[in-house]
C-alpha cells in the first residue's frame, strides 16, 4: 500500500451516545476512483468529515502522501488538496459562475493602490478550468442560482479544481441529478482520474459503483467490513457485506390475529416523492415500509397524516373514503402519526411529560375548556408505568428526558388518543438497545391484543424483518416490493431497495 | 408530620413561598414594591389614593391591549399595529358618527368591529401567506394609521352626548370605571391563559409550533383568533381613549406598541414565544406607569425618565435569565 495517497488506520469517533466509528480504515490511491457504501448510519459521513476536517478523530492515523497528517479545520484539509462536493450544494445563488469559483481567492490587481479582483482574469480563469472539464456551454457570468442542479455541480467540481485539489469527495452527487447530468458527471470523474486525481465516491446506487468505481469500500455500523476490487466483486456480494449483520437481541414479535382493513391508499400522489401509492394495513398488523432516506417513506406518511396534501388519489379508513387536509383532522380521525424527528415533530421538549401526554387528548381531560390537571396528570402517571418511562414525575421537563424515554412520551401521546391506526417512522432511531426492546415489546402488543394497525417505517433492516407482517418497499417515491414476513430476507429488501435486480441495472432505471 | 426536606409533590408554605419569591412574576413584585417605596420618600404627591386612582385610568388602554399581546408573543408573533388600529377605530368612531349620522351606540359597535376586522387581516395574512407576523404588522401599522387619517381628513370629531363619557372619565365605586373593565378582562383573560385548551395550545405553538401542529392542534384557527382579539382589544382601548380625552383625532394611540411590548417584555414574556403570564403583564404595566408618574411627580425630567424605565427593564431581563438559567441546572 505503499502507492496510497491518503491513508486511515485505526479510525475512531464518538458522539454522544453513539460509536459512530470503530477502529475504521481506508485508503485512496493516486487516480483512482474509491466507492465508499453502506447503510444509513453506517458511518460514512463521519469517515468523509473526519478526512475534510469537519470532525476530528477521537484516534487513529492519518497519512496524506506517507507523511502523517490533523487537519483542525475544514480549510487546512483544502489546502492540502482535499475537496468535497456536499449534497446539499455549498455555493452561493447571488454571485455568478466565476465569483464562486474564485471565492476566496479571486485574482487581484491594483488599481489606485488598491487591491481590486481583477474581474477579466476571474472569468477568464473561470472559462478555463470549466473548458478543462470539457464543460463549454456554460456562461461564467451567469448567476449560480439560476441554474439547474447539474450545472451547478459542475461549477462546484471547477471550484474544487481552481484549488488544484488532489483528492475530491462527492457525496451522493447523483441524488438529484437527471439521467443526461449523470452521464455527463461521469464523464467528468472519468477524465479526472485520467489526470490523476483521486476521488473518493459515495453512494446508495451499487449500478454507479460498478459503472464507475475501480475499487470499493464497504462500512457497517461503523466498523470496517472489507475493501474490494471492482472488477471481482459482485452486487450480492455487496450487499451481504452491508447488510450482514447479526440480528441484534430483536425483541420477538407475537403472532397476531389479523382484521379488518383499517388503512387503505388508493393511488396517492404527491410527486416527486409519493407517486402512485396503494396500500392497506389492517388491524392487528404491523406493516414494514422500508426504503433508502429519500425514497419518500415520511413523505407518504405525512400525505396520510395530513401534513402534506396529495394531489390525487384516495384514502379509506373503515372502508370509509376520508377527506384529510390537515393533521388535527387525521387526528379525529383515529391516527397517530410518531414522527421521525422526535425533537421538532413529536415532542415539545420545553413542556412537561404531563403536558406531552395530553397534547392530542385535550378535549378529553377538559372539562368545558378547561384542562383537567387531575384528569391529565392520572393520564401521565399511567403512561409513566405502562411504558415504563423513567422519569421524577409528570411534571418533569420532556427535554430532561433520554432519548428513548423521549420517544415512550411521543408514543404515549398517540396511545393516549386510542388510535385505530399508528404511524410510526423510524421508531427506535437513537434509542439505547433496552429502550428499543421496550418499544418493540409495545408495538407487538399493541397489535396483537388491541388490534391495533401499525405501519411501521424503518431504514433498519433488521428492525423491518422482526416487526413486520408484511414488508412494503419504496424506492425514489414509488412502491418498489411488497414481501410477506415469509419471504422476506435482508438481501431480497435490499435489492429492492437498491434496485438492484437483474432488470433494474442501469443507471437510467433508478431515476 | 414534621418535612425536613422538600418533596416536589407535596411543598411546604415555605417552599411554596421560596418559588413564589424567585419566580419571574415574584422578582417583579419585588423591583415594584421598592419602587413604590423609594418614589414616595421622594415626593408625598405620589402614594395618594387619589394620585393612584388617576394612574389606573391612564393605564387601562395599555393594559388591555398587553393581553392579547402577551398571548400573541406567548406563540412567538408580534403586533406592532396596535396602536394604529386604536387610532382606526377612534376615527371610525367619530367620523360615522358625526359624518354619517350613525346612532352613537352604533357606531361604537362599527368602531369596534373595524378594529377586530383590522386584527383579522394581520392574522389572514400571517396563517394563509405565511407573511412574518413582525412585516405584516409594520405593514399595517402604516396602513392602518393611513386609512384613519384619510377617513378624518384631519378633522376632529368633538361634541359627545354626557352619557359617552362614563367609560372614559366617569367613577364607579369610587375607582375609574375603565379601570373595573381592566380587572375584570385581567382575571377572565388570565384565566383562560393560563387553565384553559386555548391557553395550553398557545404555549405549545410558541415553544414548538411544527410539534403542535404535529399533535393535531389547529395551529392556524388559533392564530387567526389571537390576532382578530388583538384587533378586538385595541378597539375597546380606542373607545375608551376616545371616551376619556372627549375628542377623537387620527393620530391617537401613535407609539403605544412599543409601551405595550415593553410592559409584557417586563412580565417575563420571553420574545422568543413560550413562556409569559397575565399576572407578569399587569406587573409590568403598573410598574412603568407608577415609574413614569413617581418620577414626574419627583421633579425628575422626561428624558431621564425614559432612560430610568429603559434601566429597569434591562434590569429585570437580566434577573430573569439569572434565574432562568438556575432553574435549567437544578
Amino acid at each position: 500500500m505503499t502507492d496510497s495517497l491518503l491513508e486511515l488506520r485505526g479510525i475512531d469517533k464518538h458522539f454522544p451516545g453513539v460509536h459512530a466509528l470503530k477502529d475504521a480504515q481506508f485508503d485512496v490511491r493516486r487516480g483512482e476512483v474509491h466507492a465508499l457504501i453502506g447503510e444509513n448510519g453506517a458511518g460514512k459521513s463521519t469517515l468523509i468529515k473526519i478526512v475534510s476536517g469537519v470532525y476530528r478523530p477521537d484516534g487513529g492515523e492519518i497519512r496524506l502522501a506517507g507523511a502523517p497528517v490533523a487537519f483542525n479545520n475544514p480549510r487546512e484539509a483544502h489546502s492540502a488538496g482535499i475537496a468535497t462536493i456536499y449534497q446539499e450544494l455549498g455555493l452561493y445563488p447571488e454571485l455568478s459562475v466565476a465569483e464562486n469559483i474564485f471565492m476566496g481567492h479571486a485574482p487581484t490587481k491594483k488599481r489606485l493602490g488598491l487591491e481590486t479582483i481583477d474581474w477579466e482574469r476571474m472569468e477568464a480563469g473561470a472559462e478555463a478550468l470549466l473548458a478543462d472539464l470539457n464543460i463549454r456551454n456554460l456562461d461564467v457570468g451567469a448567476k449560480v442560482g439560476a441554474l439547474n442542479v447539474g450545472n451547478r455541480q459542475r461549477v462546484e467540481i471547477a471550484k474544487a479544481l481552481s484549488l488544484n485539489a488532489r483528492i475530491l469527495i462527492m457525496d451522493e452527487p447523483t441524488a438529484a441529478l437527471t439521467e443526461s447530468d449523470v452521464e455527463q458527471l461521469f464523464g467528468i470523474v472519468r477524465l479526472l482520474r485520467e489526470r490523476g486525481v483521486s476521488i473518493i465516491y459515495i453512494s446508495h446506487r451499487l449500478s454507479e459503483v460498478f459503472e464507475l468505481a475501480d475499487r470499493v469500500t464497504v462500512l457497517r455500523d461503523g466498523e470496517y467490513i472489507g475493501t474490494h476490487d471492482v472488477a471481482d466483486t459482485s452486487e450480492a456480494e455487496l450487499i451481504s457485506m452491508m447488510v450482514g449483520r447479526r440480528i441484534e437481541n430483536l425483541f420477538p414479535k407475537q403472532a397476531a390475529q389479523i382484521g379488518d382493513v383499517v388503512l387503505e391508499a388508493r393511488n396517492l400522489n404527491r410527486p416527486p416523492l409519493t407517486r402512485d401509492i396503494s396500500f392497506t394495513v389492517r388491524a392487528g398488523e404491523i406493516v414494514g415500509l422500508a426504503g433508502l432516506v429519500g425514497s419518500g417513506r415520511s413523505e407518504a406518511a405525512q400525505v396520510i397524516f395530513g401534513v402534506l396534501s396529495a394531489e390525487s388519489g384516495e384514502i379509506r379508513l373503515n372502508g370509509e373514503p376520508v377527506k384529510i387536509t390537515r393533521p388535527s383532522e387525521a387526528v379525529d380521525y383515529g391516527i397517530g402519526y410518531v414522527p421521525e424527528d422526535r425533537g421538532h415533530q413529536g415532542l415539545i421538549r420545553e413542556m412537561t411529560i404531563r403536558e406531552n401526554t395530553s397534547m392530542a387528548v385535550l378535549e378529553s381531560v377538559s372539562n368545558y375548556s378547561f384542562v383537567n390537571r387531575a384528569k391529565e396528570r392520572a393520564l401521565a402517571n399511567d403512561a409513566i408505568r405502562q411504558l415504563s418511562i423513567r422519569a421524577t414525575g409528570s411534571d418533569q421537563i420532556a427535554n430532561k428526558l433520554s432519548g428513548g424515554n423521549q420517544q415512550k412520551v411521543v408514543v404515549s401521546k398517540w396511545l393516549a388518543s386510542n388510535p385505530k391506526l399508528l404511524i410510526m417512522d423510524e421508531p427506535t432511531r437513537g434509542i439505547d438497545v433496552g429502550a428499543k426492546a421496550e418499544i418493540h415489546r409495545l408495538m407487538s402488543r399493541l397489535a396483537a391484543e388491541d388490534g391495533l394497525a401499525i405501519l411501521m417505517i424503518s431504514s433498519e433492516l433488521p428492525e423491518i424483518l422482526a416487526m413486520s407482517d408484511r414488508i412494503l418497499v419504496m424506492r425514489e417515491g414509488r412502491l418498489v416490493g411488497e414481501f410477506s414476513r415469509a419471504e422476506a430476507t435482508q438481501e431480497v429488501i435490499a435489492h429492492a431497495m437498491m434496485g438492484a435486480s437483474a432488470t433494474a441495472n442501469s443507471v437510467g432505471e433508478t431515476l | 408530620m414534621r418535612k425536613t426536606r422538600t418533596d416536589p409533590r407535596n411543598p411546604t408554605l415555605g417552599e411554596k413561598l421560596r418559588r413564589l419569591l424567585i419566580s419571574q412574576e415574584g422578582v417583579l413584585f419585588l423591583i415594584m414594591l421598592v419602587s413604590v417605596l423609594f418614589l414616595s420618600s421622594r415626593t408625598d404627591k405620589f402614594l395618594t389614593v387619589d394620585n393612584l386612582l388617576q394612574q389606573g385610568r391612564f393605564m387601562t388602554e395599555i393594559g388591555l391591549i398587553a393581553i392579547p399581546m402577551t398571548y400573541i408573543i406567548i406563540t412567538g408573533g408580534i403586533d406592532l399595529s396596535v396602536g394604529s388600529i386604536l387610532g382606526l377605530t377612534a376615527i371610525v368612531l367619530g367620523w360615522t358618527w358625526q359624518e354619517l349620522g350613525f346612532p352613537l351606540e352604533l357606531a361604537i359597535i362599527t368602531g369596534i368591529l373595524s378594529g377586530t376586522v383590522a386584527g383579522f387581516i394581520n392574522g389572514l395574512f400571517i396563517v394563509r401567506v405565511g407573511v412574518p407576523p413582525l412585516i405584516m404588522t409594520l405593514a399595517t401599522l402604516a396602513l392602518y394609521r393611513g386609512l384613519a387619517e384619510g377617513i378624518s381628513e384631519a378633522r376632529s370629531a368633538r361634541g359627545y352626548p354626557e352619557w359617552f363619557f362614563q367609560l372614559g372619565q366617569g367613577e364607579f365605586l369610587g375607582i375609574p370605571t375603565q379601570l373595573w373593565l381592566l380587572i375584570v378582562a385581567v382575571i377572565i383573560f388570565g384565566i383562560i391563559l393560563a387553565r384553559t385548551r386555548l391557553g395550553r395550545a398557545l404555549y405549545a405553538i410558541g415553544n414548538n409550533e411544527t410539534g403542535a401542529r404535529f399533535s393535531g392542534l389547529t395551529v392556524n384557527r388559533h392564530l387567526l383568533f389571537i390576532y382578530a382579539f388583538s384587533g378586538f382589544m385595541s378597539a375597546v382601548a380606542g373607545y375608551i381613549f376616545v371616551s376619556r380625552v372627549s375628542t377623537t383625532r387620527s393620530d391617537m394611540g401613535t407609539g403605544i406598541e412599543l409601551d405595550v411590548i415593553a410592559a409584557v417584555v417586563l412580565g417575563g414574556t420571553s420574545i422568543f414565544g413560550g413562556t409569559g403570564s397575565i399576572p407578569g403583564t399587569i406587573i409590568g404595566v403598573v410598574l412603568i406607569q407608577l415609574l413614569k408618574n413617581g418620577l414626574t411627580l419627583s421633579g425628575v425630567t422626561s428624558d431621564a425618565t425614559i432612560v430610568v424605565i429603559g434601566s429597569v427593564l434591562i434590569f429585570a431581563i437580566l434577573v430573569n435569565n439569572f434565574i432562568q438559567s438556575r432553574g435549567d441546572e437544578s
